[in-house]
């Protein structure tokens, strides 16, 4: 009987912090999701489905999807595409390269409000340093964080800048992973450098991108303290994604019913989200050479 | 050395004991309140007067952010039980606690204390919620206009030009600009949601009606008020964007000397006059259509939750913060309004009065001062707010149908409010 238990006590403190962290409260959000109350009434009244159909309804929560998606698509790609370029160069040992890796990771371990306060002066219009450095060159002020067209790829740079050096990392460790013979092969087969990237590098290291691409989708859908900092979802809500959405609905204006049904369809959406991406690029993922 | 150390660990359980008794003969009341650097200091000073005066009661003070983030923390803290005894409350948001009942209804104490007697009519008008008495007064404030008067010499204006209108501030505005923009500097600081509200009651209307509660966002004079304060940023571009995105960007870069003039509280008197000295000249707002100010600042409530003995010990607080001798303080040491009619003969206003110019303003802005509205829709509102000005500043969207579609919002929110 004990023998049969074992593993079940072995995993339970796991499971039992899990589901006091992470079920429980997914469980409470549904709940409240069904309900009105603003965090001080006693009473919270069952309202069936009107949260959700007051924020289908609503112009906000299609232009934070939009909004999102778009931060998404840009930003994704353009992080990972750098941080397999830099970590090409960086993957060859010396005290040059290790000192470059960990500049290169520091802000991903620094502050991100911190990261948001200073990158908030610097594009300041008025007395940023971008700003200050083009009129150097006698270009005119930009609106960085004021132009809705602009603001969002401000947030993309920090985002990227801040994220970079973990991709980096990643993906260092990925390209130490491909048998070095297979390159030496392609050097005596006469290989271009483009064509030995493409045709042994990319597929090789595809277990990484596509780790690195589930994790910064999810990532780019949860982004919150850079926007909160430095727009709070403007100007004119162009860069209001959906965290700062829900947490706007649910702790600003305290409508917690509106806030966790916000919650709940931003779970089922990165659910659809990562399901989709193990469907479509999953299968073209090889994980040995 | 066996015996040494029983000694020293006899000696640590006795003051331990001792600690221990004398920290459960205390009242802890835990305060929290929206004040930090200079102004943070005075009431530092106000909070070390009341304990020396009442050794029993301890005031446990934190700063927990602007007024916004209190309302923010105080309803996240009420529902996981971590709200504090006794709390800073914005005088048009605290509506919101007392309808819940989560405010102390603090009639009682009030009616008794001799306090009340000696409070300026606006003061104790700000606690009230029909008819009972919810925060007592502690910083109260109304907008006023300060300048730079070594930015206005170098633009050529005199220190006496005429800043009474909407014009004569586009007019000031613009020549500093003009003249100075190339050195970095500009004409005003973006209106700040204190100074908006006092710009849309110089311009003789209202957000709100504070004697019915009718949401007046759409009315014409309002509408016009926005329209001038959104064209000092998207069309005469003399207001600096960063102002709109971040306020108190505005308010820094004034204090840095890159800005001439600033409407904002009069608790910012004491913090600018450090910052620019004897440039500092303070003016009352404008009167655009007609004289009419708000009157801002905050009250300090006791939440309904905590130990009755800790709520007569807050009140004693709250009282103390009010009286001649901490208003005098709090006056001369912040700038804002004296709330308690005695303290303006004490030696620390006097003195402030004489050599502090400027911090009179506010003092002769009262006879048009006046309450704003405080129903439960204020706090949705002053929250919303904040994102139709930067659309409508930044150019974003049309004036006209923002402030349309803002009090539909409002009406909308208001009956949600009340279902």
């Amino acid at each position: 009987m004990l023998r049969k238990l074992t593993p079940y006590l072995f995993v339970a403190p796991l499971m039992i912090f899990i589901a006091l962290f992470t079920y429980i409260p997914i469980l409470a959000s549904l709940n409240l999701s069904f309900r009105e109350w603003n965090f001080l009434s006693p009473s919270m009244p069952f309202v069936g489905f009107r949260n959700y159909e007051q924020l289908l309804a609503s112009r906000e929560l299609w232009n934070s999807l939009w909004v999102t998606a778009l931060f998404a698509v840009l930003s994704v790609p353009l992080r990972l595409g750098l941080a397999l370029i830099v970590a090409t160069h960086l993957v060859r040992e010396s005290m040059h390269v290790r000192l470059l890796r960990g500049a290169l990771f520091l802000p991903s371990v620094t502050s991100t409000v911190s990261i948001a306060v200073v990158f908030s002066w610097v594009f300041s219009t008025d007395y940023g340093m971008v700003n200050a450095l083009l009129g150097v060159f006698g270009l005119g002020k930009v609106q960085w964080l004021q132009n809705p067209h602009l603001a969002l790829w401000v947030l993309i740079f920090v985002n990227t800048w801040k994220q970079i050096g973990y991709d980096i990392v990643i993906y260092i460790a990925g390209l130490q992973a491909i048998p070095h013979e297979l390159y030496d092969a392609a050097a005596v087969d006469g290989g271009k450098r483009l064509h030995v990237f493409r045709r042994i590098t990319m597929p090789l290291v595809m277990p990484t991108t596509y780790f690195l691409l589930v994790i910064s989708i999810i990532e780019a859908f949860q982004v919150f303290t850079i926007v909160n900092v430095m727009t709070k979802g403007g100007p004119a809500g162009a860069t209001d994604m959906l965290v700062n959405l829900l947490y706007e609905i649910g702790f600003v204006l305290f409508d917690i019913g509106r806030g966790s049904a916000l919650a709940v369809l931003l779970f089922i959406l990165l659910v659809g989200l990562a399901i989709l991406k193990s469907r479509i690029i999953g299968r073209k993922v090889h994980y040995e050479a | 050395m066996l015996q040494k150390l029983q000694t020293a660990l006899a000696a640590s359980i006795v003051s331990l004991a001792a600690g221990v008794s004398s920290a459960d003969a205390a009242t802890t009341v835990k305060f929290w309140h929206s004040f930090n650097k200079s102004n943070g200091e005075t009431l530092d000073k106000i909070i070390a007067g009341f304990e020396a005066a009442n050794p029993g009661i301890d005031i446990e003070a934190e700063y927990v952010g602007s007024y916004n983030d209190i309302i923010a923390k105080l309803q996240a803290a009420i529902p996981a039980r971590r709200a504090p005894d006794a709390v800073i409350l914005e005088v048009t948001r605290y509506g919101l606690f007392a309808n819940n009942n989560l405010l102390t209804d603090l009639t009682s104490y009030f009616d008794a204390d001799p306090l009340k007697e000696y409070l300026y009519d606006y003061a104790r008008e700000v606690g009230v919620i029909n008819g009972r008495n919810f925060v007592v007064p502690f910083n109260s404030s109304t907008p006023v206009l300060y300048f730079n008067k070594d930015i206005f010499a170098r633009a050529g204006l005199p220190a006496d030009t005429p800043l009474k209108t909407f014009e004569d501030i586009s007019t000031a505005a613009r020549t500093i600009t003009e003249k100075l923009g190339a050195q970095g500097i500009s004409g005003i600081a973006a209106p700040g949601q204190f100074a908006r509200w006092g710009l849309v009651m110089a311009n003789d209307s209202e957000l709100v009606d504070p004697a019915t509660g009718e949401i007046l966002l759409d009315k014409p004079n309002t509408i016009e008020a926005y329209q001038w304060m959104a064209s000092l940023v998207k069309d005469s571009k003399v207001a600096s964007p960063d102002g709109v995105t971040e306020e108190d960007n505005g308010r820094d870069a004034f204090l840095a000397g890159k800005v001439g003039i600033m409407m904002n509280s009069t608790g910012n008197y004491v913090g600018s006059k450090r910052a620019l000295g004897d440039d500092l000249v303070v003016r009352p707002m404008p009167c655009n259509k007609t004289c009419s100010v708000p009157i801002g600042g905050a009250g300090i409530g006791i939440m309904s939750t905590s130990q009755k003995d800790v709520q007569d010990a807050a009140y004693k607080f709250i009282s103390y913060a009010a009286s001649p001798e901490a208003n005098a303080t709090w006056f001369a040491g912040t700038g804002y309004l004296p709330i308690n009619k005695k303290s303006a003969d004490l030696p620390v206003a006097r003195e402030a009065l004489a050599t502090q110019p400027g911090i009179d303003v506010a003092i002769e802005s009262l006879p048009v001062a006046h309450g704003r509205a405080r129903t439960t829709v204020v706090t949705w509102m002053r929250t919303t707010e904040y994102k139709m000005w930067e659309a409508m500043a930044l150019g974003q969207r049309d004036v006209d149908a923002t402030m349309k579609d803002f009090a539909a919002q409002a009406r909308a929110e208001e009956k949600r409010l009340s279902n």
